[in-house]
């Protein structure tokens, strides 16, 4: 065999195993999703079947039908939205202004603020949960959406990734600005945002799924049915009188998902830039 | 108007202290450039004129008016950055506006003003492109468009060639010329270049270390330097600078030297013997590089450039230098000008005349 052979040979053999552990890998995060879907559209007693069928063998939308029928799912969803919507918009105005502070000026306590900003990213909210609860309830506010919106109104994790990216803008860019006679807040909205996009859509994103998906806090933080979002909803589904019936558990969590996964197609393009190291032009 | 003062400039960087106590005045209309080797401080004492790097102490006047405090962006002075920090994110129009939009100039007057400047340094064409998709000249010519915009008092340009090829750049200092011409608006202009600070200033001010060295036109600065620095640093090849028996040195600029191999140059101060070690071909001149047999005895390298190129490599030559194109310079390398020190003048002189007999 020559030497040529061989090396077309290793070519084929590393391009192959790379393509089929890039599939495994693939398989691995998708089984679950293409589960969960296949389940929703399965017939009750196709779900209890052993060994369980890989494509449904009968079609029905009674689970979808269920969910929608049996909970006020507008209401949740409208919870959700309200809330996530309210927090994105939130941290947009609290997070930039703070990252392109840490970033770009020299303040008395910089360095300490910018310490505790970090260890706050550190500390669990089931650490403090109780104590903010007892805080809001003192202010009144217990019995609407604020609670759920309040407590992540900044984002530790938002600043920290704006904040490396802020750095990385040349000074001489901002500095012209400034002989441009731009103010911080133009700087910041028609210079660092259209520079950062990448990040800023990233961590709007980040953003969006947590809050969408999230489940503990608003579970501490809400008695009032009214105000509770689609995911304590999804999670009623269980306990419901018929017993645990796949199907509609199933489909309630499509809908939860649903946004989500459409958001993250969508922008993922976007989400691998920002993750990965970019030169500026 | 756009006359600035600089009065007692100080600038430290932590421990550092990069301008000390510095003094200058640029006069309205001028094109001075501040030129100085690498880390001297050229790019600082831009900044802080601009505003955008304060000084320690020290005050700043525009027009006889104090601007220390005055925001970098109601200065009314204008800069181009060595690197031309363009907005990557706008169109080349976007970049000449945004100024124009913050200091609320109407719509219908940025229109036009946008399509006047565009017109003159011919980006008109390319108004609608993103930086990106512009070459190094023409991004050069955004920076320098969206400064003219403004209609600045000051421009203030840190290098704004260095990063373009030989022709280009050539083409563009004629432009920047010419714009001055047409402006009569006060630029200063940053470069360690000097034979483009000979080419484009009214005005050269030498720095090194943070201090500046002398400053005049450049035929004055060639012609009378005042230390062996400035003698060294303009000029190609540098002026031959060699040390004279009473510590004082001498120096003569290599296009000043006589050479040949048989004159006997009797009416030169100065005159020695030497040998060609190389010879470099310029075009219409040609660099010799001659090691001759010096005043104290030793034997030193000096450059001499010629029109002719009729000595071979090897040869014993003679070279010699007039009075009138003879610098000496004291033990602390500043200039002994016969006019201002007679004594010490002669002195060197004699020198030279003692070892000759
Ligand atoms: N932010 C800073 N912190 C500390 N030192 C600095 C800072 N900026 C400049 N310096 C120092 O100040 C000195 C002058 O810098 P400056 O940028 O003015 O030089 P320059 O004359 O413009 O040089 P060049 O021709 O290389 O651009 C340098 O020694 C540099 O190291
Ligand atoms: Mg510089």
């Amino acid at each position: 065999m020559t030497a040529k052979q061989k090396r077309k040979i290793a070519r084929i053999v590393t391009g192959t195993l790379n393509t089929l552990f890039k599939v495994f890998v693939g398989f691995l995060f998708l089984f679950p999703f293409y589960w969960m879907a296949i389940t929703s559209v399965k017939p009750y007693l196709e779900t209890l079947q052993f060994p369980p069928t890989l494509w449904p063998k009968n079609f029905t939308w009674s689970g979808y039908q269920t969910v929608f029928r049996e909970l006020n799912i507008w209401m949740y969803i409208k919870n959700t939205i309200i809330v996530t919507g309210s927090v994105m918009v939130i941290q947009i105005f609290v997070d930039v202004p703070a990252a392109y502070a840490f970033a770009r000026w020299k303040f008395k306590g910089s360095g300490i603020l910018w310490l505790l900003v970090m260890a706050a990213f550190m500390v669990p909210g089931q650490l403090t949960f109780i104590a903010i609860y007892f805080m809001f309830a003192d202010w009144g506010i217990l019995n609407s959406l604020l609670p759920q919106i309040l407590p992540s109104g900044a984002s530790a994790f938002a600043i920290f990734l704006l904040r490396q990216n802020f750095k990385q803008i040349p000074e001489e860019l901002i500095e012209s600005a400034r002989l441009d006679n731009a103010s911080e807040w133009k700087i910041m909205w028609r210079l660092m945002i259209p520079m950062s996009k990448a990040t800023v859509v990233t961590t709007l994103l980040f953003s969006f799924i947590g809050h969408w998906n999230a489940y503990f806090w608003p579970l501490v933080m809400t008695r009032d049915e009214k105000l509770k979002p689609i995911t304590l909803a999804i999670e009623r589904l269980k306990d419901m009188e018929r017993g645990l019936d796949y199907t509609v558990i199933m489909a309630g969590n499509i809908i939860l998902v649903l946004p989500v996964v459409v958001l993250f197609l969508l922008f993922s393009k976007k989400i691998i830039q920002a993750m990965a190291y970019r030169g500026m032009k | 108007m756009g006359k600035i003062v600089l009065k007692n400039i100080c600038k430290n960087f932590g421990e550092v202290k990069v301008l000390e106590n510095l003094d200058l005045t640029i006069e309205d209309g001028t094109f001075t450039v501040l030129v100085g080797s690498s880390g001297c401080g050229k790019t600082t004492l831009l900044r802080i004129i601009a505003g955008i790097g304060p000084a320690t102490s020290g005050e700043i006047y525009l027009n006889d008016e104090e601007i220390s405090d005055v925001a970098p962006g109601r200065r009314n002075i204008a800069m181009v950055f060595q690197n031309y920090a363009i907005y990557p994110n706008m169109t080349v129009k976007g970049n000449i506006e945004f100024g124009l939009k913050n200091n609320h100039v109407p719509k219908a007057e940025r229109e036009r003003l946008i399509s006047e400047i565009a017109e003159s340094v011919g980006l008109t064409e390319l108004l609608k492109r993103k930086p990106s998709a512009l070459s190094g000249g023409q991004r050069q010519r955004v920076a320098l468009a969206r400064a003219m915009v403004k209609k600045p008092e000051v421009f203030l340009m840190d290098e704004p060639l260095s990063n373009l090829d030989a022709k280009l750049r050539i083409q563009m200092r004629s432009e920047l010329i010419e714009l001055h011409k047409r402006l009569k608006t006060t630029f200063v202009y940053v470069t360690h270049d000097q034979v483009e600070a000979m080419s484009m200033a009214d005005k050269i001010v030498l720095m090194e270390k943070g201090v500046i060295q002398q400053q005049g036109s450049p035929e004055e600065i060639y012609r009378n330097p005042s230390n062996v620095f400035t003698a060294q640093f303009i000029g190609t090849p540098a002026m031959n600078i060699l040390k004279l028996p009473n510590g004082c040195h001498m120096g003569f600029r290599p296009e000043k030297a006589l050479m040949s191999e048989t004159a006997p140059y009797e009416n030169c101060a100065y005159r020695t013997q030497g040998q060609v070690l190389t010879r470099e071909m310029l075009g219409s001149e040609t660099l010799y590089k001659v090691m001759v047999a010096h005043v104290d005895g030793s034997s030193q390298p000096v450059m001499v450039k010629m029109t002719e190129e009729t000595i071979a490599e090897d040869r014993s030559v003679r070279i010699a230098v007039p009075e009138k194109d003879l610098y000496f310079f004291d033990r602390e390398e500043a200039r002994i000008r016969k006019e201002e020190k007679p004594g010490q003048y002669e002195e060197c002189l004699r020198c030279l005349r003692e070892v000759r007999t």
